[in-house]
């Protein structure tokens, strides 16, 4: 389907919605101070802290097996040194990605939908790593929010969505598929209309939009790679929005795999069957870490 | 005795580099027991020691008896349910549509160490179930092979224990097996799909007339053979598929670096090894 086509349609049904919700003033803003060279860790963490549910996020995010602190972080001042400043506008548009949809009520379980995303975030390092990339965070991130779409689908085209939803179930179709032939656009479409509208750095946006098309990315293309092989990978590892996805794929067909083995032609030498067992061994750390981050809401010091 | 993480992890590699079989984290109480057994058995102190036995001259003769405590022989009814669904939903009509287009309606399938037959009934029971629909008017040929001809006989007698048939669903439970008396016999429309007979894997003269098979299935038996039987095996399976068939494996094993000709097809909960 013309890719042009499911934009537009994106952008009208996303325009419809108006009550769309909004990331937290407080993340914006640590987004926009993050842009002064000569801001301090104490300001940043001042301003968090007057955002109790996001700092309670990002301790729990600090001190889940992805980042691994040898010992655990309380402060969220110490937190923020730990990670540096850089990683910090990264933890701030996680945690408010989670916040912005907390509502339980669409198509997907919210619990099914982060445990896929967090999943792919965490394979999305694991995969980064193995090609060198440079910014583990970033394909961390990328894997946390690149499905950003499907939870506008569940959420605000509920009916039409569980019909694609209800389609493919024991069927061998793609979501994405499912979702351009019955809706007219996809969740990579949505997702990015809405990732816009709460300017998100261009480098997400592509990943959002085009991590089931790698190739056709310009920014990052290894990027998406990363994130579209991770998300195969999790799909077929019980990390799948509870079972409602079905993909089968083999790796030297996908283009994901063709970018990443340019990048790194040791890549082909991937255990493939053994980077799934690791994966069954790590799903219970995702649904772990998932549910931690979901009931956080302990008082944490400054 | 508890194990550490990393002796763990250890020997987990150990077994796998050495048998292609993966042990789960889950599965570390599992090893964690057998392994005091072989520990006793060896006389040795800590897993440390049992670890340097296993590599040591004597290692392959006591990698046998662990491996012997660390594998089940049990086997019953639709045993992995990934890979049989990956086959209904996915790659039987995938093979059906091939060879519909070249007129060719007859399907092939081979449950090599069949054991007493669970594995390869279990594939009748399904194949049946699409005569009406996806299967009408096709051919359907079903043989189980083992080494051992105790087993073979059960699997022609095809009576079962609650253990066999527990995972059975209730669709093919109803149609497909009679209760008598705690024994579970299984119907002659299934029986009838199957056809058993000894074959030993090894056997070069006799595994190149197994030939055109759709489906190969040759689970829990590789894990025993060293790297050069276990390549030569695999490449008997290779040629012994049709162009555009699939083996598979258990659940927890893993062909890596056996076999470069065959390609991963990976779907939920499981992958298969296409031709």
């Amino acid at each position: 389907m013309d890719r042009n086509l499911m934009m537009e349609r994106a952008e009208i049904l996303v325009g419809a919605v108006d009550d769309l919700p909004t990331i937290p003033v407080v993340a914006t803003q640590v987004i926009q101070m993050l842009d002064n060279p000569d801001v301090s860790v104490e300001e940043i963490a001042d301003l968090m802290l007057s955002d109790q549910v996001m700092t309670a996020r990002v301790m729990k995010l600090i001190n889940s097996p992805v980042y691994k602190p040898a010992q655990e972080i309380t402060s969220l001042k110490r937190a923020l040194v730990y990670l540096g400043l850089r990683h910090i506008r990264e933890l701030a548009l996680t945690t408010s990605v989670i916040n912005a949809f907390d509502a339980d009520s669409g198509a997907i379980e919210l619990n099914a939908f982060w445990e896929h995303s967090f999943g792919v975030g965490m394979v999305s390092k694991v995969i980064a790593r193995k090609v060198g990339y440079q910014d583990l965070e970033k394909a961390y991130i990328s894997g946390i929010i690149h499905d950003l779409g499907e939870v506008f689908l569940s959420n605000y085209l509920r009916e039409p969505f569980q019909e694609v939803l209800d389609k493919i179930k024991n069927h061998p179709i793609k979501l994405v598929d499912a979702e351009a032939e019955m809706l007219g656009t996809t969740h990579c479409e949505i997702g990015l209309c809405i990732a816009r509208r709460w300017n998100f750095p261009e480098v997400y946006c592509e990943v959002i939009s085009c991590h089931h098309h790698p190739a056709e990315a310009t920014i990052d293309p290894v990027l998406c790679a990363i994130v579209n092989l991770a998300d195969l990978f999790c799909t077929v590892r019980e990390l799948n929005y509870g079972d409602r996805q079905w993909v089968s794929f083999n790796l030297n067909e996908e283009e994901a795999w063709a970018i990443l083995k340019k990048e790194s032609p040791a890549l082909a030498q991937l255990d493939e069957e053994r980077f799934c067992y690791e994966l069954d061994d790590a799903v219970p750390d995702v649904k772990e870490l998932v549910a931690s981050i979901f009931n956080s809401t302990e008082q944490v010091k400054s | 005795m508890a194990l550490s993480d990393k002796d763990f992890e250890q020997l987990r590699d150990f077994i796998y580099n050495l048998c292609g079989m993966y042990f789960h984290a889950t599965k570390k109480y599992f090893l964690e027991s057998r392994l005091t057994r072989r520990m006793e058995a060896t006389g040795t102190k800590t897993c440390q020691d049992y670890y340097l036995l296993l590599k040591s001259p004597r290692g392959s003769e006591e990698l046998k008896y662990l491996m012997d405590e660390i594998t089940t022989n049990e086997t019953y009814f639709f045993r992995n349910v990934p890979q049989l669904a990956a086959l209904e939903n996915k790659l039987l009509p995938e093979i059906v549509e091939v060879k519909n287009k070249m007129g060719f309606r007859k399907l092939r399938i081979w449950s090599a160490a069949s054991s007493s037959g669970e594995e390869a009934y279990t594939m009748a029971m399904i194949l049946l179930e699409k005569r009406a629909t996806l299967l009408k008017d096709w051919i359907i040929e079903i043989v189980g092979t083992d080494i051992n001809e105790t087993v073979i006989a059960q699997a022609k007698e095809g009576v079962y224990n609650a253990y066999s048939v527990r995972n059975i669903p209730d669709l093919y439970k109803r149609k497909y097996i009679r209760e008598d008396n705690g024994k579970f016999i299984l119907a002659p429309e299934v029986k009838k799909f199957v056809t058993f007979s000894k074959l030993n894997l090894y056997e070069d003269s006799k595994m190149i007339f197994m030939k055109s098979f759709d489906f190969i299935f040759c689970a829990n038996v590789l894990i025993y053979f060293d790297t050069a039987s276990k390549s030569k095996v695999v490449q008997h399976f290779y040629n012994n598929l049709q162009p555009y068939g699939y083996f598979f494996v258990g659940q927890s094993e893993s062909l890596h670096g056996v076999n470069d000709k065959f390609k991963t097809v990976h779907f939920p909960g499981g992958f298969g090894y296409k031709k």
